[in-house]
């Protein structure tokens, strides 16, 4: 399998990937087994919460398309040589301009439904611009501002939906607002599951993402600039401008992510309607390496681990937060290549 | 309505303690050149077994001692990342917090049923831990800049060929003090603990990214960092202190903001350390 695995550079990522998430899971059994949990039931439950039946796997991809979305944002600064670690409150910034939009603009059908994610990408956009601008203007750190900036607008969205302000849906307590109309709304994909139409969406994204990266000139420039800022600087590339464009587009595609959530699932825009989406997009963009298509496996992933983990908690084989924890060991895996092939060197020099 | 009080004064001082410790930690790591930006979880971890300890020793002494021990633990499971399988930086210590932040849900609800919540437990004064700050930034900023020791971490991360070739361990050093960050970490998780009396997911709250923040404006040195510790600690003071007259959102962004803003107009350039964020490797 070793010598097979080697035929293709392609493979060999792919396999190591597979080898890292093992590894993982590996280490999650440890964690099980020294709390006294049954490690059968856990991974029993785990994989029906994830793919059991139809309502499961239709959980599993519910859970899957935000991170779609926040992965791709995730990658695309990565691919740029920077960490947008900012992708929650991108997300929600998307979420709240959807929800405007959606609620407050009279548009025929298709058109409000583009309009809608418009507004919530150019939000999301403008919230990745600053940390984008401070980066290249200032040389900030955008690890610490995309976090910071990504705290503000979770309060900043909350406030705008809270009791007596302006888009609070006054006919309950709790900070959300009115439904948008119904013309904005994206429709079931799959009853009765929960999963709408922002799946197909976001995998239309995922497309354009890779051709962008991959076959324009643009993308090429965003890359090179990742690669070697000094090559591309020299070889005539702005490398301020692609910095800046890079958090802009990372930030267009978490608002995506949110226009998602409020047009498809939610309907509406609620305060903490994330449970960690942007968080999961880190994990998804690293285990898919950095590649779009590969975000299409690797959110998969990170969706069945949501959804199972609800079945395990629910079954009371184990804290369903153990999915979390596997989701960070995981990315411990794969971060580190070296660490897999030594392990396989070392089975074999035995 | 009035605000400005002798106890702002005292908040500021409390509250500047742990983003100082996290913002020292980060000076010694980066100025070895290995970014940590797993303080956030490595403070979290150190909280989190402060209350483990205290709850199941009763001692809160020997607590503060297991999260500085918890902590050293996260960096060097940070350290061997980034040294021995040449992880990028960043990477790793977004891995770090993303599982203590899995860890932390996960073991709070094994022990005491509630997700993201622990028990009360005894504590300490938490101004032990806010003087000890103090006294660590001191002796750090002698230990850096004025004897041999200091001379040599510093030259780790500005020129590890140089140092190796002088004869200093490039990779000892970087395991040695970004250990020491997150052994700083841990004492900073522990001054959370003891501050509420229980863990409390959320509890430490981006405070790991504001050292980093404090650290970069105190241009990678302890006193600097101490200063700036001082300025986001005012922050978080005044942000209590304004809470009940403005919408707590806006209290509670005010940190964050701050944060970004003070970046934005205070950051100077000119003494990041050569080799940050590098991987060495040894000919």
């Amino acid at each position: 399998m070793i010598a097979a695995l080697k035929r293709s550079a392609l493979l060999r990522e792919t396999g190591l990937t597979f080898l890292s998430i093992l590894a993982a899971f590996g280490v999650g059994c440890i964690i099980l087994w020294a709390g006294g949990y049954s490690i059968p039931a856990v991974f029993l439950n785990l994989w029906k919460g994830a793919f059991g039946n139809k309502i499961s796997i239709g959980q599993t991809l519910t859970q899957a398309t935000p991170i779609i979305f926040t992965s791709l944002s995730f990658l695309i600064a990565f691919r740029c040589g920077l960490f947008n670690i900012g992708a929650e409150g991108q997300m929600y910034m998307g979420a709240i301009a959807a929800a405007v939009v959606g609620i407050y603009l009279k548009l025929p059908g298709i058109l409000h439904v583009l309009a809608c994610l418009l507004a919530a990408g150019l939000a999301g956009a403008a919230w990745g611009w600053i940390p984008g601008y401070l980066k290249a203007k200032r040389g900030v750190n955008e690890f610490v501002t995309t976090m910071m900036l990504s705290s503000v607008a979770i309060y900043f969205t909350d406030l705008l939906v809270a009791p007596r302000m302006v888009l609070h849906d006054t006919r309950y307590g709790s900070n959300q607002t009115v439904r948008v109309m119904r013309s904005a709304i994206l429709p079931k994909l799959l009853r009765p599951t929960q999963v709408t139409w922002a799946i197909i969406i976001a995998g239309i994204v995922v497309f354009i993402v890779w051709y962008y990266l991959f076959r324009t000139r643009s993308g090429y420039e965003l890359r090179a600039v990742g690669q070697s800022p000094k090559a591309a600087e020299y070889g005539g590339i702005s490398v301020k401008r692609k910095l800046i464009l890079s958090l802009c587009l990372a930030g267009f595609v978490a608002g995506l992510a949110g226009a998602g959530e409020v047009l498809g699932t939610h309907t509406r825009f609620i305060s903490g309607f994330s449970p960690g989406y942007g968080w999961d997009g880190i994990a998804g963009g690293l285990i898919a390496r950095a590649h779009p298509i590969g975000v299409l496996f690797s959110a998969f992933l990170m969706g069945a681990l949501r959804a199972g983990s609800m079945q395990v908690q629910r079954s009371g084989a184990a804290p369903g937060d153990i999915a979390s924890v596997l989701q960070g060991l995981v990315i411990f895996f794969v971060i580190a290549p070296t660490l897999i092939r030594r392990l396989i060197r070392w089975r074999r020099n035995r | 309505m009035n605000i400005f009080t002798i106890h702002l004064l005292l908040r500021t001082l409390r509250l500047s303690s742990p983003i100082a410790l996290i913002a020292l930690g980060e000076t010694y790591s980066e100025r070895v050149g290995i970014i940590n930006v797993g303080v956030e979880g490595t403070t979290v971890l150190g909280a989190l077994v402060s209350a483990l300890v205290s709850y199941y020793t009763g001692s809160a002494w020997v607590a503060v001692i297991a999260a500085v021990l918890g902590g050293g633990l996260a960096g060097a499971l940070h350290a061997l990342w980034c040294i021995r399988f040449r992880a990028n930086h960043v990477v790793s210590g977004v891995a770090v917090n993303i599982l203590v932040a899995g860890l932390s849900l996960f073991i709070t609800s094994a022990l005491w049923g509630s997700r993201g919540t622990s028990a009360s437990a005894p504590t300490i004064n938490a101004w032990y831990i806010a003087g000890s700050a103090l006294v660590l930034v001191v002796i750090s900023q002698i230990f850096i800049f004025h004897t041999r020791w200091g001379l040599r971490l510093r030259v780790v991360g500005e020129k590890p060929e140089a140092a190796d070739t002088a004869g200093i361990n490039v990779y000892r050093t970087q395991y040695v003090y970004t250990i020491v960050n997150g052994m700083l970490c841990g004492l900073a998780g522990a001054y959370f603990f003891n501050n509420l009396g229980y863990f409390v997911n959320g509890m430490v709250g981006g405070r790991g990214f504001i050292g980093i923040a404090a650290m970069v404006i105190g241009n990678y040195s302890p006193v600097g960092a101490l200063g700036a510790a001082l300025l986001f600690g005012f922050a978080d003071a005044l942000q209590m202190s304004l809470q009940g007259y403005i919408p707590s959102q806006i209290s509670l962004m005010l940190p964050y903001l701050l944060t970004v803003l003070v970046l934005a107009v205070l950051i100077r350039r000119a003494q990041v350390p050569a080799a940050l964020g590098q991987h060495y490797i040894k000919q």
